[in-house]
């Protein structure tokens, strides 16, 4: 019996059902209340914090891990008034799990940085309570932006992920360096927003609902796209692309990586661009679903191709001449941005009519390649990390002798890197292959003849940091590092190395599960529902849009 | 898998476990360690020929050993009767044939003589690590021989690309005065030849999915013996990106392997990674390392692009030519007795490429038998500057004099090493010059003959530089600062007394090697011959349209 049949009609309340399909949204608001309240309890004590923290990461990510484990139930729902706020399908519930489990790994970080006795955590130890909040609600921001089709969540999400990305990335308030980072990536970031919701008003403002799918369904019924939606979709590109650091959005990001203390640096390499694809393939696959005649479309995965080419090149030539390594770092992440907005450029054209069962080849491809490249670049973010916290630089030149200094970073280091060019048998070969194999499927020769020149290209500057970790030794001391990262960076090394071997059918298998039935959020015909729904809403008072869709809907139609 | 072949291919790597986790302070043992699992691996590659079990295969069918498990087998779309269409098909396939056999001895006999010429590391002018060193050692011998024995297209780009790390570092961390240049330069100039690879790979693997209707196939025997995939790769009005799709394919695949052989204009990098690499490993880059191109052309190339190679065969001929002559010259000009070396590994492969690209009986037999003479020599040639070099410290030609009065022993196997890298008859490199003399002489091709002749010319000047880098090395004056040296020590003998008597045993009884491999390639010939005819017969058009 639903929640809202027993109370007086006016009231809207979610059912228990609805609440559940979004508990990971609510274990990271427990998380940040629960740090709170515990600030009043226990004070300013970094370990309480941490702990609880590391304990609402943990009740998150299982309670996605127990949404993705339930057969593909594509949910939308939670919409008080015309168009549901929130859904949850295998695609959200990945990328859900994904960005709390990165929580989770991040905050290990964290904790060990605690340990280091570099001098800025000393500074810092208080300051734990106002870091988790920005921190978590930055992850429960990117969280939302996978889990919505509604115009306004949309926006929302994006600016809850964004505004405390902001300030955490400031957060080293001793350093000018990070005070200039947040400075550019606020600017960047509202200029990049004002753009998106300015697209969004175009849409609402013409099709009169916040629902996406429901604007798709009408623009399917109109037969071709409008120039009106395709700014409103390139409007909504700009701000993604912010959010991956696409080329020409991309000048924050080496920046704002470099003043942003290591475990922020690795949250933003991964995160935001996983949350930014996960946006921008949803935004797209409602709203282009079976167009007839896809003419616009053709301009735009143009634009997003072009722009997905010059992201991966810029970003490994730019690479060439750094020395410090976050900001290298932050340059590969600008190119494997690129490889994967290719994935986004082929999502456009549906490729024929691709039946509920299919999984689509563009997300399948961006699937296994996000989780590849957390495991990697959280691998190699984690041995940079670890080299500054015993050495205090983040230079290049901190790695010299690594081999000898500690023989286990360096093999492993050896590993992230040469995962990263893409080299086989690690594991961001095979996540390069299943791309390209994409993008040929889909008819995109020139991009694989791009993706494949970029790894032959980027394999100088990660070569680069293996010839000083092997062949240059200036007597540095050797490094003490912690149980734990070894332990964790062993064992990203190892997952690398299985995915690229014996796990690599796996990989596809699981992604490719990941990419099923996304389309029934957009395929359900509201004709017969509007009846029922008037039928509900009759004498209540509430100002209801005629189309409404969903809450009713999906429980008949969930499978 | 019980299958040996799968043993073979995994005990280096096995080995390489082993040696990473031993304790580093325990270096004889480590050193003692990998000799002995190569040498059990020599045996183990020489068993299965002296037991009789190896026979004679043709092409396709009567793969030896062969060991086909599925690997990545998802994707596509799933089919009411539940098979799939669609998706990937790759297996872990790997089998021998008379093509990839005579290669795999040859490579576990060169890792063991390699392992063996370690021995000397602390005297190496770095002194780290024989453990990093003994396990990248084998993960490179895993990679070389899981190569040779995949045939599947998708598993040999992987373990073709496998051989790239180790030898970086193996050349970047134990190398001579530039080895970061010579390590990054190898690397950068290999992985731009296997990403070419790539693209053809895909391409090929989606041209072979129309060709079967519904799953690909990443099958290199299915490619160059299916009729429906030869007729869709070879077809003419297929284009990839508006050129020929078969010419292409072809074209991205040679460079892909021609960079490795190494192939004038991309041979650039070979004389600095071999002089700059510590001698076991200029001994494995040479003897086996070089072998991979020329074996990607005659597995991958060749048999599934025949028409492509027969058009273009006149463009092969003529780098091989170049390569001949100029690696030649080159040879000539050099002071340095270790850049000398090497160049004649580019001047000998050149007979390789020759062979290949005229696409006859003789002309593959040739090449084949010059690979693994050329396999013989050039580690034995390799070996013999190194123990120079340990002893003198120097490599310069013109300072020595007279080796040959203070080391009786060691001349007599240099010289013979070096007559056998000459081309003397009874001597291994012999048989593969005139094989490949011959061939281009009796091949179709209207250019042949003058190939022919202009490549007969190289042996002219193969014998000038090596007899002259001999009159200045071993023979004449002996100076002051070399009559102490002493001859050859008990295990540098011992490394050298093999590749001397296989120079001889291939020189005089050719016999044995070649029915290893005539069987294979006979067949492979078989399917390029109508091609080769349609090329010849239509060449004159050919050229009257271009």
């Amino acid at each position: 019996m639903m929640l809202s049949e027993a109370l007086p009609s006016g009231i809207w309340m979610p059912s228990a059902r609805d609440l559940a399909a979004i508990g990971p949204l609510w274990g990271f608001v427990a998380t940040i209340v629960a740090i709170l309240l515990a600030a009043l309890v226990f004070g300013r004590n970094w370990r309480v914090t941490g702990t609880i923290a590391g304990l609402g990461a943990a009740v998150t990510a299982w309670l996605a891990a127990r949404n993705l484990m339930n057969p593909p139930s594509n949910w939308a729902g939670f919409s008080p008034g015309s168009a549901p706020m929130f859904v949850a399908d295998q695609f959200s519930s990945f990328f859900v799990l994904l960005i709390s489990v990165f929580m989770l790994l991040v905050l290990a970080m964290w904790w060990m940085g605690q340990n280091s006795g570099i001098s800025e955590r000393l500074l810092r130890k208080n300051d734990a309570v106002e870091f988790f909040i920005l921190f978590i609600g930055s992850a429960f921001g990117m969280a939302m932006m996978v889990s919505t089709t509604n115009l306004l969540m949309i926006v929302l999400s994006v600016e809850m992920a964004s505004l405390p990305s902001y300030a955490i990335v400031a957060f080293r308030k001793h350093h000018r360096q990070a005070a200039e980072a947040g400075l550019k990536y606020v600017l960047f970031g509202a200029v990049t927003s004002a753009i998106m919701i300015y697209g969004a008003s175009l849409l609402y403002g013409h099709y009169h609902t916040l629902d996406l799918a429901e604007i798709g369904r009408v623009i399917r019924g109109e037969g071709a796209p409008t120039l009106l939606m395709g700014a409103a979709l390139f409007a909504f590109l700009v701000g993604v692309a912010f959010k991956v650091s696409a080329v020409p959005f991309h000048f924050w990001c080496p920046d704002v990586f470099e003043g942003a203390s290591i475990e922020i640096t690795t949250w933003l390499s991964v995160a935001s661009k996983a949350a930014g694809l996960g946006l921008m393939l949803r935004i797209i696959s409602v709203l282009t679903f079976k167009i007839a005649s896809p003419d616009i479309l053709y301009y735009l995965s143009m634009a997003v191709a072009v722009m997905a080419a010059l992201t991966c090149t810029v970003g490994n030539l730019s690479a060439f001449r750094q020395t410090n390594m976050k900001r290298l770092l932050a340059y590969s992440s600008i190119a494997h941005a690129g490889y994967m907005l290719m994935a986004v450029a082929i999502v456009w054209l549906n490729k024929g009519n691709p039946t509920l069962g299919a999984a689509h080849p563009a997300f399948s491809a961006i699937v296994a390649y996000i989780s590849v490249y957390l495991v990697m670049n959280l691998g190699a973010f984690g041995v940079v990390a670890m080299v500054y916290w015993a050495t205090g630089s983040e230079s290049i030149d901190a790695f010299n002798g690594l081999m000898r200094r500690s023989p286990l970073l360096a093999v492993m280091m050896i590993v992230f890197l040469f995962s990263l060019v893409g080299l086989p048998p690690m594991g961001g070969f095979m996540a390069k292959w299943y791309l390209i194999w994409a993008l040929w499927d889909a008819g995109w020769a020139w991009l694989v003849i791009i993706a494949v020149f970029n790894t032959l290209i980027s394999l100088y500057y990660y070569a680069r940091v293996a010839k000083a970790m092997v062949f240059l030794d200036d007597g540095q001391e050797p490094i003490r590092t912690p149980a734990l990262g070894q332990a964790l960076v062993t064992a990203c090394a190892l997952a690398v190395l299985y995915t690229g071997t014996l796990g690599a059918g796996r990989l596809k298998t699981f992604a490719d599960n990941r990419s099923r039935g996304l389309y029934a959020v957009v395929e359900s015909e509201p004709s017969e529902v509007a009846a029922s729904i008037s039928a509900r809403s009759a004498g209540d008072g509430v100002q209801r849009n005629d189309t409404d869709t969903k809450s009713a809907l999906l429980t008949e139609h969930s499978p | 898998m019980a299958n040996i072949l799968n043993w073979i291919i995994f005990t280096p790597l096995i080995g390489a476990a082993v040696v990473l986790i031993a304790p580093a302070a325990q270096a004889r043992a480590i050193t003692w360690f990998t000799t002995l699992v190569v040498l059990l691996l020599s045996c183990l590659t020489f068993g299965p020929f002296l037991s009789g079990e190896y026979a004679n295969g043709g092409y396709g069918e009567n793969m030896q050993f062969e060991s086909k498990v599925p690997w990545i087998q998802v994707g596509g779309t799933e089919l009411p009767d539940g098979s799939r269409e669609g998706g990937f098909n790759i297996n872990w396939h790997v089998g021998l044939d008379g093509l990839s056999f005579p290669l795999i001895i040859l490579t576990t006999l060169i890792t063991w003589l390699s392992a063996w010429a370690s021995w000397n590391f602390d005297h190496w002018n770095v002194n780290r690590g024989p453990k990093g060193f003994f396990s990248l050692f084998l993960i490179l011998e895993t990679g070389v021989l899981g190569t040779f024995a995949a045939l599947d297209f998708f598993l040999f780009y992987i373990f073709w690309e496998v051989m790239l790390l180790p030898m970086y570092f193996l050349i970047g961390v134990w190398g001579g005065p530039r080895k970061e240049y010579a390590a990054i330069k190898f690397f950068i100039y290999t992985l731009a030849g296997s990403v070419l690879m790539l693209v053809a790979l895909l391409a090929m693997y989606f041209a072979s999915a129309e060709a079967l209707g519904g799953t690909g196939t990443f099958n290199l025997l299915t490619y160059a013996t299916s009729d429906a995939i030869r007729d869709v790769f070879n077809d003419p009005e297929r284009t990839f990106l508006n050129w020929n799709f078969g010419a292409a394919m072809f074209v991205m695949l040679f460079i892909g392997f021609m960079i490795k052989v190494p192939l004038f204009p991309f041979h650039t990098w070979l004389p600095d990674a071999h002089v700059e690499a510590p001698t076991p490993i200029s001994m494995i880059l040479a003897g086996i390392l070089l072998k991979l191109g020329a074996y990607g052309f005659l597995r991958v190339c060749y048999p599934i692009f025949p028409e492509a190679g027969a058009t273009l065969a006149w463009f092969v001929a003529t780098l091989g030519i170049i390569n001949i002559i100029y690696g030649a010259f080159c040879c000539l000009a050099q002071t340095d007795f270790k850049r000398l070396v090497a160049y004649s590994s580019i001047s000998h492969m050149g007979y390789v490429v020759l062979g290949c690209a005229i696409m006859t009986d003789t002309g593959f037999q040739g090449a084949m038998f010059q690979m693994l003479a050329h396999g013989i020599s050039s580690p034995m040639c390799f070996f013999l500057v190194g123990v120079i070099y340990d002893r003198a410290h120097h490599r310069d030609l013109n300072r020595f004099g007279g080796l040959w009065l203070a080391m009786p022993r060691y001349g007599s196997l240099a010289t013979l090493g070096f007559f056998a890298s000459l081309g003397l008859p009874a001597l291994c490199g012999f048989i593969g010059e005139i094989w490949v003399l011959l061939g281009t002489f009796n091949a179709p091709f209207w250019w042949a003959k003058l190939a022919a002749v202009i490549a007969a010319f190289g042996v002219v000047l193969t014998a000038g530089y090596i007899l002259w880098m001999i009159q200045r090395v071993y023979l004449g004056k002996l100076r002051e600062d070399y009559a102490h040296f002493p001859d050859a020590t008990a295990r540098e003998t011992a490394i050298l007394f093999p590749m001397a008597v296989l120079a001889i045993f291939l020189g005089i009884l050719p016999k044995y090697t070649f029915d290893l491999m005539n069987g294979t390639l006979a067949d492979m010939v078989g399917i390029m011959t109508p091609y080769v005819n349609d090329a010849v017969a239509s060449a004159s058009s050919l050229i009257g349209g271009r």
